[in-house]
């Protein structure tokens, strides 16, 4: 019972949080100089041109009596227009692009599959090395390989994205010729090239990203192997093995299922320098293309998508907490 | 966004330092590129950093000899050759228009047995259908010129909401005729933009029709994905006899979309595997221009245009001290013409500009109203101000922030302060940029921009930046300038049927404008693209500064 009681209060709080990023996006965009329909009017556009296609994207209503049709649609669908040119967006709607010519919902489920390709790929191959380096540089702490590994992620933590990525494209996909350069093949296509042309932007992810978690490692295990509880494990006569990667790195991955949570979700949302790099066309670039062109319900609909993501990675991970450490629920 | 600007301030140092060694590309591949014999066959690849192929004709805003232009012809269109001024050519019609009605009125026959990749026939009917939906909200975003000029434009509102355009007559299948509300010597020009494409209505899914277009030109579009290619292949009912702008060589044409630019031009100086057979779309990014530079063998395949868009520095004639003539030939005097040529990339980047007419537009007349050394006349530019009673403004000048507007507007901000005018710098992003210098209030005293035609004639030079009815209100004509006799002249110009005649009048108005120096141009910059090692007839006229698809084929191999 108290368990439901839990998940229903963090269900209707992200319900309520996501509420307030689609207000706030929509508030934010309206203080924009920018005005949309002036972008998709033509060129030359005289005002009355402007206002037919004002009326027609909806843009001619108040902000917050757009917002209210924008929650319509998500629960009853929208049609924009009349007669043969009408534009119906079947719920949830999202919006429409009428740069595009697509409903945002199917523009999402488009580029899903990308994206959660780069991301899944690159954060379980992230976690892997750096969880896996920092316990090594807690355990040998001082030693060559502890130095190595530290001086190895505060490269990986400074190196800006874009910059990496580009070495990485030139070193292993034009110099090498070992990796293709750019483009994604999907899973249901042809797997072998799938897993291919992601190796590079999994690589260059993992790298910046290892390096944080390398760290954060390190520094919650050398913390963690002082513990009481440690040193009576070792007393008891346990094995160092099953002292480190049981009961020590039980207390450690707490924090790191918080961060990595955090992490997964929003590069879920768009791994906007990875994708616009090696030319992926997932959920990032999609929304520096909305912002590029000034498409609002793109713009609205890919930051909420984004948003829930982040948020729906909180929630589990506030549920693995429970599994982790039995206390947090109680 | 730190990280941005990292890359960006790597990428201007390696402009600068090439501007410094006085690069110039025009030894490599010759001005422009050139052409040779088409061979039949291959796949080309067009690399493109846009994520979507808009092939809606009523939404398109492309030039007549890009990605459009391979799927959709026109009434008329442009031959582009390198060397040579644009000119405007039948494309579906048997000529260029027959004006009437002292120029209100315009008819075109269509040529016979034209026919769609459906095989069904193209009829004048089509044509006029596809003028009309260009009307309708539910399809705005092209260009829109006819719009204002047909009869019953200005309240026509598609037909979609029901009913004909009655200004747009089809006596017969192959006969169209168009009504104006004033004479316009430029009609056959307007008549090769997207929306004189026909589009048979029974076609006709607005939803759906920039994916899937009925096909008039050497291709058609076999699959669309959003975001990630598009490919076209050959229209079997296309009549090579009947197009002679259109080379149709590659068998097909495959957009690369969502391409990263300077991934673009690293695949093609790299030139593995199928990029041999491939075109960037968009600008070498100037760190690439470098790189190219050292490696013989993609100098080979940079070709750079001869001109392109003017890059000019508009004056607010209606603030303060600037509706003074002489504060503003002052100004003219002024500017460091080659510190912004530097600041632009160097000769790669653009000429020094003197007049408002670029380079590539027939009946564009060089002139030089205010003679000076290329980096200014301080002297004379005090002495103007000096006359004027002000020796010393201080004046704000609106710039984009990207890295290059800044340093171009640094370099003007530096010539101006040899002559006692101190420049403020008011950097804002693009968006905010448009939104300030084209609506109402025109709250800045100086401001930079660049402005390419939409079709090759003098009039798209002059007429949006210079004509009083332009001012505010989304227009170009970021001087606020306003001269009776300027708006005159425009409007002779405009009405004017005879081609010599109307070149004669703009090149008159070009001059007249700058005797009162609204704007003081700066360079017609220039533009460079790569290609692969497959590719040939790739070439950039002086105008459009963009590479022309239709003639693109492939090598033998």
């Amino acid at each position: 019972m108290r368990a439901l009681r839990l998940v229903s209060g963090r269900l209707l709080s992200m319900l309520v949080t996501l509420l307030a990023i689609s207000l706030l996006t929509y508030a934010v965009f309206y203080l924009l100089p920018a005005d949309p329909a002036q972008l998709s009017c033509g060129r030359p556009c005289t005002p009355q041109r402007l206002a037919d296609a004002r009326a027609f994207m909806g843009y001619d209503e108040s902000w917050f009596r757009q917002y209210l049709d924008f929650l319509g649609g998500l629960v009853g669908g929208r049609t924009f227009g009349s007669g043969v040119a009408a534009v119906h967006c079947a719920a949830p709607c999202f919006g429409y692009s009428f740069r595009l010519n697509e409903s945002v919902t199917q523009l999402i489920l488009d580029r899903i599959p990308v994206t959660f390709s780069i991301a899944l790929g690159a954060a379980l191959l992230w976690l892997l090395i750096g969880v896996g380096a920092g316990m090594v540089s807690a355990v040998r702490r001082g030693t060559p390989v502890d130095r190595a590994a530290m001086t190895f992620s505060t490269v990986g933590v400074s190196a800006p994205s874009y910059l990496v990525g580009l070495l990485a494209i030139l070193l292993f996909g034009f110099t090498l010729n070992m990796v293709p350069v750019s483009g994604y093949v999907p899973l249901t296509e042809d797997p072998v090239q799938w897993l291919w042309h992601l190796v590079l932007p999994w690589c260059v992810l993992a790298l910046l990203s290892a390096a944080v978690y390398a760290r954060l490692t390190r520094g919650q295990m050398l913390e963690v192997l002082g513990e009481d509880y440690i040193r009576t494990a070792r007393a008891k006569g346990l094995g160092e093995r099953r002292v480190i990667g049981w009961h020590a790195l039980r207390n450690v991955l707490i924090p790191i299922v918080t961060v990595f949570g955090l992490d997964l979700g929003s590069l879920l949302g768009g791994a906007v320098i990875t994708e616009r790099v090696f030319s992926m066309s997932g959920l990032g670039a999609l929304l520096l293309d909305a912002v590029g062109n000034i498409d609002l319900p793109l713009i609205v609909g890919v930051t909420l998508f984004s948003a829930f993501l982040i948020i729906l990675a909180n929630f589990l991970v506030d549920l693995l907490y429970g599994v982790l450490d039995p206390r947090a629920t109680r | 966004m730190k990280r941005t600007n990292i890359v960006g301030a790597v990428a201007f140092a390696a402009v600068v330092t090439m501007a410094g060694c006085n690069a110039n590309p025009k030894d490599a591949a010759g001005p422009g590129g050139s052409t040779t014999a088409v061979h039949k066959g291959g796949t080309l690849t067009i690399l493109t950093a846009a994520s979507d192929v808009n092939f809606d004709p009523a939404k398109s805003q492309t030039l007549a000899t890009t990605s459009l232009g391979l799927v959709l012809r026109r009434l008329t269109t442009w031959d582009i050759e390198p060397g040579k001024p644009a000119k405007v050519v039948p494309d579906l019609a048997t000529d260029t228009g027959r004006a009437s009605d002292g120029g209100k009125t315009w008819t075109f026959t269509l040529k016979d047995g034209l026919k769609y990749a459906d095989g069904t026939a193209i009829t004048a009917a089509d044509v006029k259908y596809g003028v009309e939906r260009s009307f309708a909200p539910e399809l705005s975003g092209g260009l829109s010129y006819h719009k204002s000029l047909l009869v019953g434009g200005a309240d026509y509102k598609g037909p979609y909401a029901g009913g004909d355009l009655s200004s747009i007559d089809t006596p017969d299948p192959r006969t169209i005729v168009f009504h104006l509300k004033t004479s316009y010597g430029d009609w056959p020009w307007i008549a090769s933009m997207p929306a004189f494409t026909p589009v048979p209505k029974a076609k006709d899914d607005p939803k759906t029709y920039a994916q899937h277009p009925v096909a008039s030109g050497p291709y058609q579009v076999a699959s669309y994905q959003q975001g990630v290619a598009v490919k076209l292949t050959r229209n079997p009912n296309w009549d090579a006899h009947s197009d002679p702008v259109r080379t149709g060589g590659p068998d097909q044409v495959v957009f690369q979309l969502g391409q990263d630019t300077t991934v673009q031009a690293q695949r093609l100086i790299a030139d593995f595997g199928a990029d041999k057979s491939a075109f960037g779309a968009g600008f070498v990014p100037p760190a690439q221009l470098v790189q190219v530079q050292q490696n013989a063998a993609a100098k080979q395949r940079l070709v750079t245009s001869d001109a392109g868009a003017l890059a000019y520095l508009a004056i607010n004639t209606q603030r303060g001290p600037l509706k003074d003539l002489k504060v503003r030939q002052a100004i003219e005097y002024a500017v460091d013409k080659r510190a912004f040529q530097v600041a632009s990339g160097g000769a790669i980047g653009g000429d020094l500009a003197t007049t408002l007419i670029t380079p590539g537009i027939a009946g564009r007349a060089e002139y030089n109203l205010y003679p000076a050394d290329p980096t200014g006349d301080v002297a004379k530019a005090k002495q103007l101000l000096s006359e004027a009673g002000q020796p010393s403004l201080n004046l704000t000048l609106l710039s984009q922030n990207d890295q290059q507007s800044l340093a171009q507007a640094q370099a003007v901000q530096q010539g101006l302060q040899r002559a006692g005018i101190t420049v403020t710098i008011k950097p804002v992003d693009e968006t905010a940029w448009t939104a300030a210098a084209t609506g109402d209030q025109g709250d800045y005293d100086l401001t930079v921009s660049s402005w390419q035609p939409d079709f090759p004639s003098a009039n798209g030079n002059i007429q949006p930046l210079f004509a009083s009815n332009q001012i505010g209100g989304g227009g170009y004509n970021l001087s606020r300038y306003s001269q009776p006799e300027v708006d005159t002249l425009i409007d002779q110009a405009t009405a004017e049927t005879d081609p010599a005649k109307a070149q004669a009048l703009w090149a008159q108005a070009d001059k007249r404008i700058l005797q009162d120096a609204p704007v003081v141009p700066l360079i017609y910059t220039k533009n460079s693209f790569l290609h692969g090692s497959n590719v040939q007839n790739f070439f950039v006229a002086s105008f459009p500064a963009y590479p022309n698809y239709l003639k693109v084929s492939l090598k033998q191999r």
